[in-house]
């Protein structure tokens, strides 16, 4: 096992680099900033799930003391962008996304429907609430459970795939057929969603704001208020967590920039948390449904995966739900197909694992149903039906390390030493239960462009237009230029989260890394160049040299040949009467890349204990295993991976956001009542990395990380249930009344 | 605590409602108000009102002593944040069931979202920017650091205040006793381990904290 | 939130005479609950009337009693070591309730006001009885998932949220409080009401009474007790179902037993009649069982609630086991 883990010792991983800002409050997160005379925006939202708002009560809020606007469809200044087809953020989803004040029409309950404005945040809140509208209602649905017949193929994807013979499970000697259901989940980050917007003139706009996508906010403000790119500012030094809920600008940020245009003085405005559930996209309730057949020696001879996930009335949101059953299994004959019902709920949105996390749910349960249907090790089973090339593309994985992860840690959980018999391990009054589950997720990278700055003091400054909601964007980075240079972490400095910036990738589909650490690789080998070509004056010891005969490391550049002839950089800038050296560069995937499949892929064992008297489950071991390729940055890698576990807990065990279908209303959205897992779920978490660089996906050899750390876990937990219970939980979360129904 | 608190005999209260308030000419001593201000607010009734129930409040926060006055709706949290601008302390949820705006009251971890600035009258206050010594970070902090205990960073000064009390309080003897103890503050980016291994390192490391 | 007058009185007696006069007037202590409420506009007092400059901290063991004034702390009294000594069954409840931030804040007084955590209650834009008298419950054909399955009315099916309540409950609490009328002392089971028609009304002090302190007779039930709480979450969430069980077990033979559940209905639920059933039983699994099947007769279940018909008898089951001390 060691060996897996040899260059993966989190301990010996770089520090955070703005752990210090972290540690002691100083990190600026969006709303933390002091402009003069800020005023302070609240959102008042709808009450009714679906109609028109006949009349909307302003004049007490307006007559409160300190209030100084109330903002709505009624009053709002024309936004440009509304009307010209120009979405004001188009990611995920295609159609009209919606349009903050733009008329009386209520899609769901929650919808921001009006903007308090006044001099102080408890006046502004205070205003808020004696804000009344009236409403003519039309019939709703909230509930996709009932209406899966109303389903319907989404416009923008494929929906159905086909391999083979469709169906193919039911003429098997032995198969499963199963339904499995995911509940709603909301990404709810720790930092409540924050804008300030601060207006210069007419046509002059910063905002600083919460997002995974620097230049993605910056269109979108470009394109509603139809602005010059020079004269949007978006800034967004510190993100307090996103997992989805931060890639595209939502209506509420969009008021706030409004608004401040308005009042003409700096706006700010901070969602409450009630306003999370409906304002900044969710996971949505996805029905699934699922039929595995196999020879009775365990070789699959059919996949059938359908699945109808939420969408909202005004836009088509998809994800993959099914894609992981195209090509996860070597298996002849596979259907899958995807459908959306909308519903009278806000658009959701990409959530951690997206869709693969939600349909690993349901393919990984079932091939453990399977698994024990056949008598046979539910490791066994998926390594009997390995994939050795990409079944779905007929191509080779430009690299695939599934089967060491198994290994791995089937060996650190002790797989093989459980009792395999369902319901025959007990702990007191507990029961004991072994699962395990795979995930995969795209090998995914984007362009992204770096500037890059070396000085004659030895100080490397790099910059980029990204935002970290908490992977550690610079702390990698820094790690990874600090490797290729060889520089100390010290000096180098990486820059982030501001639109000034050279643009860079939104912070999504776990590709961060591989497309961001591919540009600063890129200015690094650049800059490496440039320092071996001003070197290689007449008479120097580098003169004519390639960049191979070189190394540098300790800020020094010596010959690989004789270690003792070197020059440190800040002498080649110092001699060449050079202050400093920049670059800028941009970097995208090449041809190598073509004619592969790029995949991370995960494996998750859990250990969890069942008190069948009370239903109550907890997870008590939890090792989980990647293929991202080579880690580039071990101890924020290590953090990724136990944070993707704790997600899973929240997502197999405890959370749920619940409509009541009469209003279309949330009835738990907070904290006391939408549970994401506390530091007591959550046991010790062995993290390993197979660490096996991919050749193809980035000159790094890496793959992502943040989205496989979560997907399957789920899986793992219900399967675990399984084999301490005997029950199978098809439904999320596994609440103690599950476990006892 | 009781040398702090307001004027009141032993069967009259200050006042019964805001207009009587508003006659009594003599409380107006008590407020921090320059009479410029209560003449512009005298044009609007309620403005009267709202900008005279401001009442004066002294606390100190990070050992500095604050002379203030305040609606008595402010909470502490947003005192802090929204008008001392002492922003490391965290609004996450605004209703006591996340623990980011954990601060500490004369050492004891509390809520401040929950309690009204004015309740703390008279009291000491260490926030997240109060824990270390100038450079010399809390160990608490630099454990953090160390362990990784956090991602994003935005439950961390609100773990960080949990976890220094969470040593005081002598509730971080074992692994189980410190993830239950700890309880109260979520981390969604998930990085209860770390913080669990920063706890007890700092707490074996024996240092009075 | 609205505005509203502060006041911090020096003596109960001014504190109780501005309660009692103003009808708009509340106490605050720890404000927990109450700036919770406050917030989301469920409650909106004119005047707030801080109780915290009164001396009501006192902890201390008297003739016949544990005395614990209102204004002592949860955590305090949850490490107190008279508590521990003498009610540790106490402890136990208040330790699993809250998170310590919040056990540092709330009070034992405000912990006995502490009102519902239903979903209905909470949001101002739908019907609640105890919210809004008249309105209607939007619980009882709603997510019921939460609520009540003793004890509830065609008005109301919420559920008292408090663990220390549950303890009390067990042990025979006796609430002492001071109004404009007097002093008197309030037996625990008498303290909080059920909905029946004026759910709006949770218990049974009169206007401006305050909650003073609480005393605990001297009981025999400090070895064999357990409060087991069912929850969604390890830490950090209200019971789906609790249980307080104490025993005082003599020779295998139970001599004295106290049984009260939470999460179950509109006050903490003492099991009376199983408590009987048990007296002069052996401790066996099999009497455990006895009594639970007999716990929960008349219980109701609505839609989203039935697995408590199942998780409670199993959760006393599992409370008198523990507190037994019998093994599995």
């Amino acid at each position: 096992m060691g060996n897996f883990m040899a260059d993966v010792d989190p301990k010996a991983g770089l520090d955070r680099v703005d752990g210090k800002l972290k540690v002691t409050g100083a990190a600026k997160f969006s709303a933390e900033y002091t402009p003069d005379k800020l005023t302070y925006g609240i959102v008042v939202a709808s009450t009714i799930a679906k109609g028109k708002i006949v009349a909307l009560e302003t004049k007490k809020a307006e007559g409160a003391p300190g209030v100084i606007k109330v903002i709505s469809h009624l009053n709002a200044p024309e936004v440009p962008g509304y009307n010209t087809g120009k979405e004001p953020a188009k990611e995920p989803t295609g159609d009209q996304p919606l349009r903050v004040f733009y008329d009386n029409k209520i899609y769901f309950n929650g919808q921001p429907i009006a903007l308090v404005i006044a001099d102080t945040l408890e006046r502004a809140v205070y205003a808020a609430s004696l804000v009344k509208a009236r409403y003519t209602k039309e019939p709703f649905n909230t509930n996709l459970e009932k209406n899966l017949a109303k389903a319907a193929a989404p416009k923008q994807d494929r929906a159905t795939y086909l391999r083979g013979e469709a169906f193919a499970y039911k003429n098997a000697p032995v198969s499963v057929e199963a339904q499995y259901v995911l509940a709603r989940e909301v990404h709810n980050p720790m930092e409540l969603h924050s804008i300030i917007a601060i207006w210069e003139g007419e046509d002059k706009v910063t905002v600083y704001e919460k997002t995974q996508g620097v230049k993605s906010t910056q269109q979108s403000i470009m394109d509603t208020f139809k602005l010059e790119e020079k004269n949007v500012q978006v800034i967004s030094k510190f993100v307090g967590g996103g997992f989805g809920s931060a890639l595209r600008t939502w209506p509420h940020s969009i008021a706030a920039v409004i608004g401040a245009k308005v009042v003409k003085r700096p706006l700010k405005l901070m969602l409450s948390r009630d306003q999370m559930f409906t304002m900044v996209g969710y996971r949505p309730y996805t029905w699934q449904k699922i039929g595995i057949g196999a020879t009775s020696d365990g070789k699959l001879t059919g996949i059938t995966h359908e699945a109808v996930g939420e969408t909202s009335s005004y836009e088509e949101f998809t994800e993959g739900v099914v894609n992981m059953s195209k090509f996860m299994y070597a298996c002849p004959n596979v259907n899958t197909s995807y459908k959306i019902l909308p519903v009278d709920l806000s658009t959701p949105t990409w959530m951690r694992g997206p869709g693969e996390a939600t349909g690993s749910w349901a393919l990984e349960s079932a091939i453990d149903e399977l698994a024990y249907k056949l008598n046979m090790d539910p490791l066994e089973l998926r390594l009997r039906n390995y994939a050795e090339t990409d079944p779905e593309r007929n191509l080779p994985f430009s690299s695939k390390y599934l089967k060491e992860c198994y290994e791995a840690g089937a060996d650190k959980i002790g797989w093989k030493k459980r009792n395999p018999a369902v319901g025959s391990m007990n702990d007191g009054a507990w029961k004991v239960g072994y699962g395990v589950s795979s995930g995969t997720f795209g090998a995914y990278r984007d362009k992204a462009t770096v500037t890059a700055k070396l000085s004659d003091q030895g100080i490397l400054t790099i910059e980029c237009a990204v935002s970290d909601s908490g992977p550690g964007t610079a702390t990698s980075m820094t790690e990874l230029a600090s490797k290729t240079m060889g520089l100390a972490p010290g000096k180098i400095e990486f820059q982030l989260g501001d639109s000034k910036m050279p643009e860079g990738p939104t912070q999504g589909g776990s590709a961060t890394t591989s497309s961001l650490g591919s540009a600063v690789y890129e200015a690094c080998g650049a800059l490496k160049l440039k320092l071996l070509t001003l070197a290689s004056k007449e008479g120097s010891a580098f003169a004519g040299l390639p960049p191979e005969g070189v190394s540098f490391s300790n800020g020094e550049m010596s010959l690989l040949s004789d270690s003792n002839k070197k020059i440190s950089i800040t002498d080649i800038l110092k001699q060449n009467n050079l202050p400093q050296l920049e670059l800028t560069i941009t970097s995208e995937p090449g041809k190598s890349s073509q004619g592969f499949s790029m995949y991370s892929f995960s494996v998750h064992f859990v250990e969890v204990r069942v008190h069948p008297l009370t239903g109550v489950v907890r997870i008590h071991r939890a090792v989980a295993v990647s293929d991202a390729g080579k880690i580039v940055s071990p101890k924020a890698a290590h953090s990724q991976a136990i944070g993707g576990v704790v997600g899973g807990i929240g997502m197999a065990l405890t959370e749920e956001a619940i409509i009541d279908d009469r209003y279309g209303r949330y009835v738990n959205n907070n904290f006391a009542d939408y549970h994401v897992p506390v530091n007591a779920d959550v046991p010790n978490i062995e993290a390993i990395f197979i660490n096996k660089p991919d050749p193809y996906t980035n000159p790094m050899g890496s793959k992502g990380l943040g989205e496989i750390a979560l997907i399957g876990f789920a899986a793992a937990v219900g399967n675990a249930v399984y084999h301490a219970t005997g029950k199978r939980i098809r439904e999320l979360p596994i609440t103690p009344d599950k476990i006892l129904g | 605590m009781d040398h702090l608190i307001f004027p009141t005999n032993e069967n009259e209260l200050a006042y019964e409602s805001r207009r009587d308030f508003l006659k009594q000419s003599t409380m107006l001593t008590a407020l921090v108000l320059t009479p410029a201000a209560i003449l512009k607010a005298g044009e609007n009734d309620e403005n009267i009102a709202s900008a005279l129930e401001k009442l004066p409040l002294t606390l100190e926060v990070n050992g500095i002593t604050h002379k203030l006055a305040v609606e008595p709706r402010v909470t502490l949290l947003d005192l802090l944040r929204e008008q001392l601008h002492l922003t490391g302390t965290k609004k996450g949820c605004d209703h006591g069931q996340c623990g980011a705006c954990t601060v500490h009251v004369n050492g004891a971890r509390i809520n401040s979202c929950l309690t009204l600035a004015i309740m703390q009258n008279g009291q000491k206050i260490t926030t997240i920017e109060g824990l270390a010594r100038g450079e010399q970070l809390h160990p608490m902090q630099e454990a953090f650091i160390k362990h990784d205990g956090f991602q994003c960073g935005y439950c961390t000064p609100g773990q960080i205040m949990s976890a220094v009390a969470c040593i005081n309080e002598g509730h971080a003897n074992n692994r189980d006793e410190v993830r239950e103890f700890m309880s109260g503050n979520i981390c969604r980016c998930g990085a209860y381990p770390n913080i669990v291994d920063a706890i007890l390192e700092v707490k074996q490391g024996g240092k009075k904290i | 939130m609205i505005q509203f007058e502060y006041v911090k009185p020096s003596t109960q007696k001014a504190a109780v005479n501005a309660v009692a006069k103003n009808a708009n007037a509340q106490f605050i202590a720890g404000g927990t609950n109450l700036v919770d409420l406050m917030k989301r506009g469920v409650t909106a007092p004119q005047k707030l009337v801080d109780i915290n400059g009164l001396p009501l901290k006192e902890i201390k063991k008297t003739p016949g009693h544990l005395y614990i004034g209102a204004l002592a702390l949860n955590s305090v009294v949850a490490g107190n070591n008279l508590v521990l000594q003498h009610q540790p069954l106490l402890a136990q409840a208040l330790a699993s309730g809250a998170s310590p931030q919040l056990r540092n804040m709330a009070t034992v007084g405000g912990n006995i006001m502490q009102r519902t955590r239903c979903s209905y209650f909470y949001d101002t834009v739908l019907p609640c009885n105890k919210r809004e008298p008249g309105t209607g419950c939007s619980a009882i054909e709603g997510y019921n998932r939460m609520h009540a399955i003793f004890g509830s009315s065609l008005s109301c099916i919420a559920v008292h949220p408090s663990d220390m309540c549950v303890a009390l409950a067990t042990l025979e609490a006796v609430v002492m409080v001071s109004g404009p009328g007097g002093d008197r002392r309030i037996p625990f089971a008498d303290f909080h009401r059920l909905p029946g028609e004026t759910p709006h009304i949770d218990n049974n002090l009169q206007k401006g009474e305050l909650i003073v302190a609480i005393e605990i007779p001297d009981n025999n039930l400090a070895k064999n007790i357990h409060y087991l709480k069912v929850r969604d979450r390890a830490s950090y969430a209200f019971a789906l179902v609790s249980v307080a069980a104490a025993l005082q077990i003599n020779n295998g033979t139970i001599e004295k037993a106290r049984l009260a559940m939470g999460g179950v209905a509109h006050k903490p639920w003492r099991l009376f009649e199983a408590e009987k059933m048990l007296v002069g039983k052996e401790a066996t699994m099999e009497h455990f069982k006895a009594a639970a099947t007999l716990a929960m007769t008349g219980a109701k279940a609505f839609e989203h609630n039935t697995f408590k018909l199942k998780m409670a008898p199993n959760s006393i089951m599992e409370a008198l086991r523990v507190a037994a001390g019998l093994e599995v």
